[in-house]
């Protein structure tokens, strides 16, 4: 992430003359937030209610938002810290303690997490429809074949094409 | 193992990896272990329509005072609530006797009858006591009920005139479990888990129980149709005997055995989009989407029986 403290201010700024340039904030971000969510909660339907509920927070609060120099990210991490926080309480019924902000480790994993999934976009149609039925549609290897009319060794093998292809680009990338 | 394809390899480390079980074991094989590596990353990939509209409900809402996110699941309620219809009074007084079930909502039903609304634990069923014929049929219900000593609460069931279906006992999956059918017919499944082997740590108070024949097919549907994901299955002799699944933030149980259709309302964020999957499916429509008071709502019936009421508030 290049964006300096200047770029942070100028964004918030805008969001606040101008409710509607919000989204510059959100298309900046709403990666790094579902990246940091979606680690601690094993229901994508909850990680993406909880992206949700931070960038709907963000904007609700945004009029009040005081520039003090802190990165919008520290700002947005920490709503969604606080946000899983809560989750964690109604589903325990127990206080559970927020996560906090992303450590530099834990900041580096997620960037090198969005240029991976950045990656996925690139490979070939086909791959790319076999990665989102089986990761993000959760379909049996089954029910891909019928989706797509192919045998399940066909779809076997474009599974493991694009994994190989996934694999060698992010090794290249470092 | 090592002889078999690589292919079948990575495909069944992909099955562990998106039903969240332990695939530890691709790391020690030499060929797998970077490809599961990568798989593991892309269980968290984004649904690619997720960040699009959710821009759009951004954007939909630029006034910084007016910023409120409608829920799309009732106060209280989780996305799976079950409906029992019963032709006279007596199921909400079982509830409260043995599960200490407290009212949260009373009131005359559209058919004329009652709905009620009964909280045990974290938990809401809906029941609806009398009426006319109506859309949903007056049948019985299976449930996996978690209490903190399923000895007692089995007594107690069988004082509120439940008929035992198996003494508690301590169950090879983890859990001390009687079973009962209260005096409607409904079942039961009274469990406190004992041991490393229930899947019941997060898992709410009261769980509905599918029972249908040809399970493992039904599970396509599910899947399919409600966007129900797979925690946990347990098979015998290659057959699907018991599966756990998730449908948004709440669960429902499919079993192999005498088939108990059931009548649940879903809360989900669009009703209508629900509903057409559920009928390219295969379902049947028992209600188009509509607005009604209480919010929108549609509704199909599965092949097995089984009713799905979709709703937003």
């Amino acid at each position: 992430m290049t964006k300096t403290t200047e770029d942070d201010r100028l964004l918030i700024e805008a969001a606040q003359a101008d409710p509607a340039r919000f989204v510059e904030i959100y298309e900046l971000y709403v990666d790094r937030i579902y990246s940091f969510v979606s680690r601690r909660i094993e229901n994508r339907a909850a990680a993406e209610d909880i992206t949700s509920q931070v960038f709907v927070q963000a904007l609700g609060a945004i009029g009040r938002f005081e520039w003090r120099g802190l990165p919008v990210s520290v700002w947005l991490f920490r709503i969604a810290s606080n946000a899983l926080a809560d989750h964690w309480r109604e589903r325990a019924r127990t206080a559970q303690e927020a996560p906090g902000v992303p450590d530099p480790h834990e900041l580096e994993d997620i960037e090198r997490r969005i240029a991976f999934y950045q990656q996925v976009e690139q490979l070939p149609e086909l791959q790319r429809q076999v990665i989102r039925m089986r990761f993000v549609e959760e379909k049996s290897i089954h029910e891909v074949a019928a989706a797509l009319d192919r045998s399940e060794g066909a779809v076997k093998q474009l599974q493991l094409r694009a994994l190989e292809k996934l694999r060698k680009s992010m090794a290249s990338h470092g | 193992m090592a002889e078999r394809p690589l292919t079948d390899r990575l495909d069944e480390t992909i099955d562990a990896l998106v039903a969240r079980r332990d695939a530890t074991a691709a790391l020690h094989d030499p060929e797998l272990a970077p490809l599961a590596r990568i798989a593991a990353d892309l269980r968290d990939y984004p649904r690619p329509d997720f960040k699009a509209r959710l821009r759009a409900q951004l954007e939909g809402r630029p006034s910084m005072t007016a910023v409120s996110t409608t829920p799309a699941i009732r106060e209280g309620f989780s996305t799976v609530t079950p409906y029992i219809r019963v032709r006279e009074a007596g199921l909400v007084s079982f509830l409260a006797q043995v599960f200490d079930a407290q009212e949260t909502f009373s009131g005359r039903g559209g058919g004329g009858g009652m709905h009620r609304e009964e909280r045990a634990g974290d938990s809401m069923v809906i029941v609806g006591e009398g009426g006319g014929a109506g859309v949903m049929p007056l049948r019985p219900v299976a449930f996996h009920v978690l209490v903190k000593d399923a000895d007692a609460t089995f007594k107690r069931a069988i004082a509120a005139g439940a008929r035992s279906l198996g003494e508690p006992a301590d169950r090879s999956y983890g859990e001390r479990s009687g079973f009962v059918a209260d005096p409607f017919g409904n079942h039961w499944y009274i469990s406190t888990p004992i041991g490393p082997e229930s899947f019941t740590g997060a898992a709410r108070t009261v769980t509905p129980v599918l029972h249908v024949q040809g399970a493992a097919d039904y599970l396509g549907f599910l899947k399919q149709a409600l966007g129900a994901v797979e925690d946990m299955r347990h098979d015998e002799g290659g057959r699907l005997r018991y599966a756990r699944l998730r449908v948004g933030d709440a669960a429902v149980e499919l079993g192999e055995g005498e088939p108990m259709p059931g009548s649940f309302l879903l809360y989900v964020p669009d009703p209508d989009a629900r509903y057409e999957q559920a009928m390219a499916s295969g379902a049947t429509s028992l209600m188009p989407p509509a607005d009604q008071p209480y919010g929108r709502i549609g509704g199909v019936e599965d092949a097995r029986g089984n009713q799905w009421f979709f709703s937003r508030p």
